[in-house]
């Protein structure tokens, strides 16, 4: 998978080439690092002057973010049947993390560290981790591997790449989609070049509607629908052979 | 020697021919359900004549996607020394461009069909339908946009084009993206004219249809995602001895089976979304359940667009 990224040339940093590891494997890519790094940073703004604004009653954000932790409850609750503290603060996590990775091109020199397989990768595995052991211990590990043989034994190979297909599934959507609009805004800045027209055009604001389009609002759906497959996917697991039980 | 600038020029003809058909047509369709939509409630003239002008904008798109190619290619390169191979390679942007311009042009058009009739149903309610076949139609340009995005890439790389193969490997990127989109498009339309109807049904289902549709054609797109990806993999992808020897077999393997592994599975899962809006807005205080089905049937339809896309994948990375 190594000339995959084969459309913009990146600069790779490689700490371990000292001791051996040469292959393309052990490569860091240094936009997604530091990306990866902003976006931890803003998290940490928002924990803090979260708090700081939760000291305040009557204070407009904190009302937004009561609202807005409220509705992904609601959420929860409705796709697991019941509400479990555990799975929501998870879930919520790589909501808000998807999310602030889909945005942070907004802030100037950073690229999308999502428009990078290697994170979309990680975190579909996560979540394909964090699914398959909660539906093992709901289930029993008796019950989870009978899944697998299910209308009869031939059908093993198949349910198994089924199983592991869902993680190519939900990393490389996410993965698309950001490339995709990340490729379109570039070729957009770089296609219509420094005209008068051009120019005039941006201070219309056209570039801004672009921008907003393919990073705000493609961006915000993607990590609501990663975060909601996740979620139908554990609440598959954890209820099993009979969704019926909510 | 036969000349190869024919190819050039079939390709900026047919870039405005078949999407300027689509559109016409799709405008057609739209036109008449507005004039449907006149009869049954003459008294919401205004709001009908506003929402068809709304949605003809953006059926538009295609033609001026085609116009601005077509604007693009007008003049052939003659004297490059690589000038056939150049000529070929035009093809793919061409087929990248027809195939889902032609496509789209009519798809675009279901859910105006449906908007002009749900406002005649529901003259006070204008401002949301017109809000969820804005939304809708939006999202279904993102296959013409990749396209778009393709035939830039096609035209960067043609100068470095010095053999029948590396055309060939050109000509499939506009294929896969171009196969890829069809199927995919039919399910958008068809579940974006059910968006539309269901609101008509029952204007107190909003919320729960806005929510659904925002997942859902999230969820009916990704097979185009696949493909986008694909056509980035074929057009970064080194030519190998035996991709040169079998005179780019190989490309065009992987651009098929990309192409053709989206096409039952964007309409298979667009059916499914359809099915489950329309029962959303019969019953939406069983959303959770509607939802939480349709998305489990929709993911696990996908799984097979996804075998297509590891076969391709292998097929252009193991040689």
């Amino acid at each position: 998978m190594s000339d995959f990224n084969l459309l913009s040339p990146k600069e790779f940093w490689n700490p371990l080439k000292q001791y051996g590891f040469k292959h393309s494997f052990f490569n860091l890519t240094l936009s997604t690092i530091t990306a990866t790094w902003a976006v931890l940073f803003v998290i940490l703004l928002l924990i803090v002057f979260g708090r700081l604004f939760f000291k305040n009653k009557k204070s407009r954000i904190r009302y937004v973010l009561i609202t807005a932790t409220e509705s992904f409850m609601d959420l929860c609750t409705q796709t697991l049947g019941d509400f479990n503290f555990h799975h929501f603060s998870f879930m919520f996590a790589l909501f808000i993390f998807i999310l602030i990775c889909n945005t942070i091109s907004l802030v100037p020199h950073l690229e999308e560290p999502t428009a990078d397989l290697s994170t979309t990768l990680a975190l579909g595995t996560l979540s394909f981790l964090y699914v398959n052991y909660y539906s093992i211990k709901a289930q029993g590990i008796k019950e989870y591997s009978k899944e697998f043989f299910q209308p009869f034994f031939v059908m093993f190979p198949l349910n198994v790449v089924g199983k592991l297909a869902s993680i190519i599934s939900i990393s490389f959507r996410l993965f698309g989609n950001l490339l995709g609009g990340s490729v379109i805004n570039n070729i957009y800045i770089s296609a219509i070049g420094t005209s008068w027209i051009a120019t005039v055009i941006n201070f219309l604001g056209f570039n801004i509607l672009i921008a907003f389009f393919f990073t705000l609002f493609a961006g915000s759906i993607q990590a609501f629908v990663f975060a909601m497959l996740s979620l139908t996917y554990l609440s598959l697991g954890i209820q099993g052979e009979n969704p019926e039980g909510s | 020697m036969f000349n190869t600038t024919l190819f050039h020029y079939l390709t900026v003809g047919l870039a405005v021919g078949c999407n300027s058909v689509a559109v016409g047509i799709g405008e057609g369709l739209a036109g008449l359900a507005a004039m449907k939509a006149f009869n049954i409630q003459p008294s919401a003239r205004a709001e009908i004549t506003r929402t068809l002008m709304l949605s003809m904008a953006l059926i538009e798109t295609s033609a001026i996607i085609g116009l601005t190619i077509a604007f693009m290619l007008l003049k052939p390169t003659l004297d490059h020394p690589n000038a056939p191979f150049m000529h070929y390679s035009v093809t793919g942007i061409g087929i990248a461009i027809c195939l889902t311009g032609a496509v789209l042009g009519i798809a675009a058009s279901f859910p105006a069909q449906a908007a002009c009739l749900a406002v005649a149903r529901q003259p006070f309610f204008t401002q949301k339908i017109q809000m969820i076949m804005l939304l809708t139609q939006s999202l279904m340009q993102t296959p013409l946009l990749f396209a778009f995005v393709i035939s830039f890439f096609i035209k960067d790389q043609m100068p470095n084009v010095t053999s029948l193969a590396e055309s060939i490997r050109l000509i499939s990127a506009g294929l896969c993206i171009g196969l890829g989109s069809i199927g995919p498009t039919i399910g958008l339309a068809g579940f974006a004219r059910q968006a539309c109807e269901s609101l008509s049904v029952n204007r107190f289902a909003y919320s729960e249809i806005l929510s659904f549709t925002l997942i859902s054609e999230a969820l009916i797109e990704s097979p185009i995602i696949f493909s986008l990806v694909m056509a980035f993999a074929l057009l970064g992808a080194k030519s190998s001895a035996m991709c040169l020897a079998t005179g780019g077999a190989p490309y065009i393997a992987a651009a098929i089976v990309m192409g053709l592994g989206t096409l039952g599975v964007g309409i298979g899962s667009g059916k499914t979304a359809t099915k489950a809006c329309q029962y959303l807005a019969l019953n939406p205080e069983n959303y959770s359940q509607l939802s939480r089905t349709s998305l489990t049937a929709q993911v696990l339809i996908e799984t097979c667009s996804i075998y297509a896309f590891l076969i391709a994948l292998f097929v252009l990375l193991l040689q």
